[in-house]
């Protein structure tokens, strides 16, 4: 039962058609018109209205909606005519009031419908934008993630030409070396057949027969043995300290990553950097040292070696195969200046703001990575300077390396 | 799902005219109106219109009583057909206990008869009724007009479906009846089972269709 008065078409009862109106105001209506004596009841015929009493004589109009009585009427006989237009204006009434409850209830159950789509809607709605949510805070973690790998490789690229320059070296290092080993190594197994000479002598000496040992020394020209013995010994030392120099400045290279500081000259340090690139240089190229006695500097020689080595491969690539290179070096107070001047092909205007930029390069692609300044510029800020450069297209680029003594300063 | 009130001894029936707007449902219920004759016959509730379009819905009372003192009530109601009222459609076709499908002959509405018939199979599952089981029969209407399927076209292609097909003329009346009949004869079944109208009131299958819409 209670679950049918949900619906707007159901069946109205008459005491709900009338609860949307004054009774009090009905019964004065009634009373004026029928007089006292009136009842209204239900279908069931529970008084609604008018006397409790049953009336003795009285007449009974039905209260009709649709096709059935939802109530009565009752009113004396004598009033029949009066009753049964009164009848008549409340089932007026009782439509009215029907037509108003389904509609409203109809309306209700509508607007119920939408708040219920709009609440599946909304839900919708959260969960989409729970996913978008979602998806964005992925979709940042993964960029991070991917800017990660870029910078291990812009990392592992600039690490890879902090060492470029130096492979480059390794050829004619190579060559530099190769050369007194060979030498070397020819004189000590002639040396080795000259003791195997002197080594026949000895049973002779021992033997204490000097013709016959006289004869022989003859026989094997012992005396230009000796000679030569002698010369090829100092051949090989002097080859051997050629070795043990390039070594030395090669050191200054070496284990670029770990270098500690060290208190040195900074002249001392572009010598062994142009001994070391030495055999780079094109014999067109005339290569200029102005190298003064500079103030000793507390530096990371292998970083600043790789600085000027660096200077000096660009600069050997600006004047090709014909030109000038110079470097000089002057102290002013309390800064240390190398310049690396070349007679090149000169920096246009428009790269000139851009050569210390990481990989920003003019050659062919596979011909340098664009980090050779960049890791020049990088390790002298590390030591507190700066690198300022002044060139002229088709007239050469001159590169001044600044370097303070005291870096606090 | 008709309404038994034992202690008013009432049983209302609710029969839903369905179909895409301007299909003549409501023609239907004020053709019923002027043509039936039962023992009891209420006036057209008309709830709203707009240009002669049914908002809410329309209502024909119709009922009698059966020897057994038993009033059987039939309330007849339309949807409104236009899309946009598809919340009162359904509250108007929950718990229905048959339903007539009103569809335009009319060539050019074949689309809106198909829109409004699967419309009609969705609300019937939202409202928690059975397609399958519920009562329904399929009127073909304006037949009066020119450019309209034929009946061997509407019955071949209709030929698969259970529903009975009926062919009307609503504007004058013209098989009306008959689809009210058609629909009584399959609600009938489903009544009888359920409230023993055979057993307990005497009613048959055709004294009841003919208290309604006659012999």
């Amino acid at each position: 039962m209670q679950l049918r008065n949900d619906h707007f078409d159901r069946d109205f009862t008459l005491t709900e058609l009338l609860a949307g109106m004054s009774r009090e105001r009905l019964a004065r209506s009634l009373d004026t018109l029928l007089g006292p004596d009136f009842r209204l009841l239900t279908a069931r015929s529970e008084v609604l209205l008018g006397t409790v009493e049953p009336l003795s004589v009285a007449c009974r109009c039905e209260l009709r909606l649709d096709i059935e009585p939802l109530g009565f009427l009752e009113a004396p006989v004598t009033m029949q005519p009066q009753a049964q237009a009164c009848a008549s204006l409340i089932e007026l009434t009782m439509k009215s009031a029907a037509r108003y409850l389904m509609a409203s209830h109809l309306h209700e159950n509508n607007v119920n419908e939408n708040y219920k789509n709009l609440l599946l809607q909304h839900e919708a709605l959260l969960k989409s934008e729970l996913q978008y949510k979602q998806l964005s805070e992925e979709l940042e973690s993964r960029v991070q993630a991917q800017v990660k790998i870029i910078k291990q490789a812009e990392r592992q690229l600039y690490q890879a030409e902090k060492m470029a320059s130096v492979g480059q070296l390794a050829a004619g290092v190579a060559h530099e070396i190769n050369n007194p080993i060979g030498f070397i190594r020819s004189n000590l197994g002639t040396a080795k057949a000259y003791v195997q000479n002197f080594s026949q002598l000895a049973p002779l000496i021992k033997s204490g027969a000097v013709d016959q040992l006289a004869a022989v020394w003859n026989e094997g020209d012992m005396d230009f043995v000796l000679e030569d013995f002698s010369s090829l010994l100092n051949e090989s030392i002097s080859g051997a300290d050629r070795v043990a120099r390039i070594v030395a400045d090669l050191k200054g290279f070496s284990n670029i990553d770990h270098t500690e500081e060290e208190v040195i000259s900074i002249s001392d340090c572009i010598t062994s950097v142009c001994n070391v690139a030495a055999s780079r240089i094109p014999a067109g190229v005339h290569l200029v040292m102005q190298l003064e006695q500079t103030p000793p500097l507390r530096c990371r020689p292998g970083h600043l070696n790789q600085v000027f080595l660096n200077l000096l491969l660009n600069a050997l690539q600006a004047v090709g195969e014909q030109g000038e290179i110079r470097i000089r070096t002057e102290s002013i107070t309390g800064v240390i200046l190398v310049h690396v001047i070349d007679t090149g092909i000169g920096i246009t205007e428009e790269n000139m703001l851009r050569i210390f930029d990481p990989f920003f390069t003019t050659h062919d692609v596979g011909h340098g990575t664009g980090l050779g300044l960049t890791v020049c510029r990088d390790i002298v800020q590390a030591h507190g300077g700066s690198i300022v450069v002044e060139s002229k297209k088709n007239e050469g680029s001159h590169f001044t390396v600044y370097l303070p003594l005291d870096r606090n300063t | 799902m008709a309404d038994y009130d034992e202690e008013a001894s009432r049983l209302t029936i609710k029969l839903v005219y369905y179909g895409p707007a301007m299909s003549g449902k409501t023609t239907n219920l004020m053709r019923l109106h002027d043509l039936l004759n039962p023992q009891l016959k209420g006036e057209i509730m008309t709830l709203e219109t707009q240009n002669d379009r049914t908002l809410f819905f329309d209502l024909l009372p119709l009922g009698f009583r059966t020897p057994s003192g038993l009033l059987v009530k039939f309330k007849l109601f339309t949807v409104p057909g236009q899309v946009a009222h598809d919340a009162t459609r359904k509250a108007v076709l929950s718990r229905a206990d048959g339903a007539v499908f009103v569809a335009d002959s009319q060539r050019s509405q074949g689309l809106n008869n198909s829109e409004a018939f699967q419309n009609l199979a969705d609300n019937v599952g939202r409202v928690g009724l059975d397609f399958d089981t519920l009562p329904l029969v399929i009127q073909f209407n304006k037949r009066d007009l020119l450019d309209i399927y034929s009946e061997d076209e509407l019955r071949e292609r209709w030929a698969k479906m259970p529903w009975p097909l009926l062919f009307a003329v609503a504007l004058t009346g013209d098989g009306v009846q008959e689809t009210l009949r058609a629909l009584m004869a399959q609600v009938y079944p489903v009544l009888d089972r359920q409230y023993g109208l055979q057993a307990r009131h005497g009613m048959g299958r055709e004294e009841f269709a003919a208290a309604i819409v006659g012999a």
